[in-house]
């Protein structure tokens, strides 16, 4: 494949239409994620709450065909596995990783079990109710911007427009402020009367959400399919974008499309079947991100101070 | 919080209120399993039964149970070591592939039409575990130096460095190490390099002697050696362990080396006990469930093998328990982390109790007095 062809427009159309629409489902876990960092709580635990909303999005989708249901049941399971996480970062004070990791393993036996006995052993189930595509009254049909910009689902405006909220809240609300003064020094919250415990459990409660919706969202808008396989590192990823995106939500939506772009670019170079090692490409983005908490940039200051410390009341 | 919990001033602690909280964890986990198996329509004993037995009560089983113990284990030494020194290292997922990436290319070479094969298997092994616990180690000492001398969080490095880990062999086995032929793989390796099986008629292999070896090595060094003593020191406290003249910076750097390169030994047991080839996805999760293995474990290195056997019994029980009785294997996976989560749930019953009396409606003695 010639430099000509992969700068064609053809192909870049492809792959960023790509890239945004990979953008959404983890950029919304990571917009949740965001919270309960900045409240000093590292959820690892997405990663499982992702695959319990997909699984619940595919079974209220699949019982009644109404998408919408579907995502307000991803939410549902994303706030409810996350109360039993929010017990256990709060109240049990437990390693939040350690934490994370037994409930991602959890997650994924209740996701395979719970389909099992919902579904019974269906050779090729078929996919369920998904979200249409907007088309904006035609702007979606333009070339170029078109297929890029104005033809993705609903859901990716929605997450578009949670970035700006996400930012609001966590900068310019009250809440926002107790929220960033319990992830930065908590003792220091407490004595000012903000009850950390509280906080810290409304934000998991909101990475719960967060993640639950992003498991919906890749469900009803992407695979329409249920696996235990379908999430495959996504959450991971999501944090990620978190520390790449330093903490703030609109630098997120920037990480959440490098990610993407990576990744899309990759599947494009697949398709090409160019000699390009695509694993770098694909390697690229963590590899950044390492960069980005390696302290070799300084990125350490901008790490909120308490996050991964349990805090015990004195 | 409500009036009829009280908190513990100081927390319980003891022997046998440890025993207490793990012998309840257990129990409500097994409890709740059961309601699993009575749901798809299993007896409960019996499915248990089946579980237990395939893994321990048979030769064969036990074997398999040996074969799945031996990756997790290390993997688990590595998480004792790592996570007592305060280097809260997650990346062992990477270490895994590095560290099997490693064997594969020394296994090769060693091999009858290897550059430098065939060697003896007594020259061979040392060799081989040599090799990938350095090649491993230096990988994880990266993500030890970033922290030691930048000041990086090695929890999250440590994370992303799986995925870099596990893209970079994905490449090795599509690019440079990739056999002819339609997969992603490497070459075999050739049968004089596997490791032996120790048990007649089962898969066993020499891997699980591997990791007892490895357990006895890493207590010795953390409870008998001046400079384990300062590892550890250096993990509960690392501004005494400065004031103390410890390097600290230069344990963090050992204990991040080790950690990696037993997470690569267990990339080799299951590369010459098992694979016998580079493949794609071959750590498939076990370099986290090798950290859960430590947490149950109570990240003692004594307690490893015996806790990883069990694990991994209980994998291999689940197995046979599906194909026996069709019960899905996913309630073997529920009922582990049921276990795991309930005994870092029972920390719970060490801080709190419960005022029975309130509950039952008496008046708080305490509220009365005036």
């Amino acid at each position: 494949m010639s430099l000509d062809h992969l700068l064609s427009s053809a192909f870049l159309v492809t792959w960023l239409a790509a890239a945004v629409r990979l953008t959404g489902p983890v950029l919304l876990a990571a917009l949740g994620e965001t919270f309960t960092e900045r409240a000093g709580v590292l959820n690892v635990g997405i990663e499982g709450t992702i695959l319990l909303g997909a699984l619940a999005a595919y079974l209220v989708s699949h019982a009644t065909g109404a998408p919408a249901l579907g995502l307000a049941a991803a939410l549902a399971a994303g706030l409810l596995s996350n109360l039993l996480l929010a017990f256990l970062y709060v109240i049990v004070r437990a390693s939040q990783v350690v934490a994370g990791i037994v409930f991602n393993g959890l997650a994924v036996g209740i996701a395979s079990f719970t389909y099992r006995i919902a579904m019974g052993e269906v050779a090729s189930p078929e996919p369920v109710a998904m979200f249409r595509p907007l088309d904006f009254g035609g702007l979606g049909r333009l070339p170029v911007v078109g297929p890029i910009l104005f033809s993705h689902t609903v859901l990716l405006y929605l997450t578009l427009a949670l970035v700006a909220v996400a930012s609001y809240v966590l900068f310019r609300t009250e809440f926002g402020l107790r929220l960033r003064a319990v992830g930065e020094n908590p003792k220091a919250a407490e004595a000012a009367g903000i009850s950390v415990a509280h906080t810290r459990y409304v934000a998991t409660l909101i990475s719960g959400a967060g993640a639950g919706l992003a498991g919906g969202y890749l469900m009803l808008s992407e695979v329409g399919l249920f696996r235990d396989t379908i999430v495959a590192g996504q959450g991971f990823i999501a944090l990620a974008i978190v520390i790449l995106g330093r903490w703030t939500p609109w630098k997120a939506m920037i990480a959440a499309f490098a990610f993407a772009a990576a990744q899309a670019l990759q599947l494009s170079l697949q398709l090409f079947g160019t000699g390009v090692p695509t694993q770098l490409l694909l390697a690229l983005p963590y590899l950044l991100t390492i960069l980005a908490i390696s302290g070799l940039l300084g990125g350490r200051a901008v790490q909120p101070a308490s996050l991964m410390i349990p805090y015990e009341k004195s | 919080m409500p009036r009829f919990i009280e908190r513990r001033n100081p927390p319980a602690d003891g022997p046998a209120i440890f025993l207490l909280s793990v012998g309840l964890s257990l129990v409500a986990a097994l409890l709740l399993g059961g309601v699993l198996f009575a749901i798809v329509g299993a007896d409960p004993l019996d499915a248990f039964a089946t579980l237990f037995g395939e893994a321990f009560g048979t030769w064969r089983g036990f074997g398999f149970s040996l074969v799945k113990a031996a990756p997790l284990a290390l993997i688990a030494l590595g998480t004792v070591v790592a996570w007592r020194s305060g280097f809260g290292y997650l990346g062992f997922e990477g270490c895994f592939v590095v560290g099997a990436a490693a064997a594969t290319a020394i296994g090769l070479a060693a091999g009858p039409e290897g550059a430098i094969g065939p060697l003896p298997f007594a020259l061979f092994l040392p060799l081989a575990l040599l090799v990938t616990f350095v090649a491993a180690g230096v990988w994880s000492g990266l993500v030890g130096a970033l922290r030691a001398f930048y000041g990086g969080n090695e929890v999250l490095i440590s994370l992303m460095s799986n995925y870099v880990g596990l893209l970079f062999v994905q490449y090795l086995i599509s690019g440079p190490m990739r056999a002819p032929g339609g997969l992603p793989q490497s070459d075999r390796l050739a049968p004089e390099t596997w490791l032996p099986f120790i048990l007649p008629g089962t898969r066993a292999h020499a891997g699980i002697l591997v990791a007892l070896v490895a357990a006895v090595l890493v207590w010795g060094l953390l409870r008998r050696t001046p400079y384990g003593y300062e590892m550890i020191v250096t993990g509960l406290n690392p501004a005494a362990a400065r004031y103390a003249g410890i390097p600290v910076k230069r344990r963090i750097l050992t204990a991040a080396f080790l950690a990696g390169g037993f997470g690569g030994l267990a990339g080799l047991v299951e590369l010459y006990g098992v694979q016998h080839r580079l493949v794609d996805g071959m750590s498939g999760g076990v370099g986290f469930i090798g950290i859960v293995v430590a947490l149950l474990a109570r990240l003692d290195p004594l307690w490893v093998v015996p806790t990883a056997i069990l694990y991994g019994g209980m994998t291999v029980g689940a197995d046979a328990m599906q194909r026996a009785t069709g019960t899905p294997s996913s309630i073997t996976f529920i009922l582990q982390g049921l276990i795991v989560l309930f005994v870092l749930m029972s920390e719970v019953l060490r801080r709190y109790r419960l005022r029975l009396d309130l509950i039952a409606g008496k008046p708080d003695p305490e509220v009365q007095r005036p």
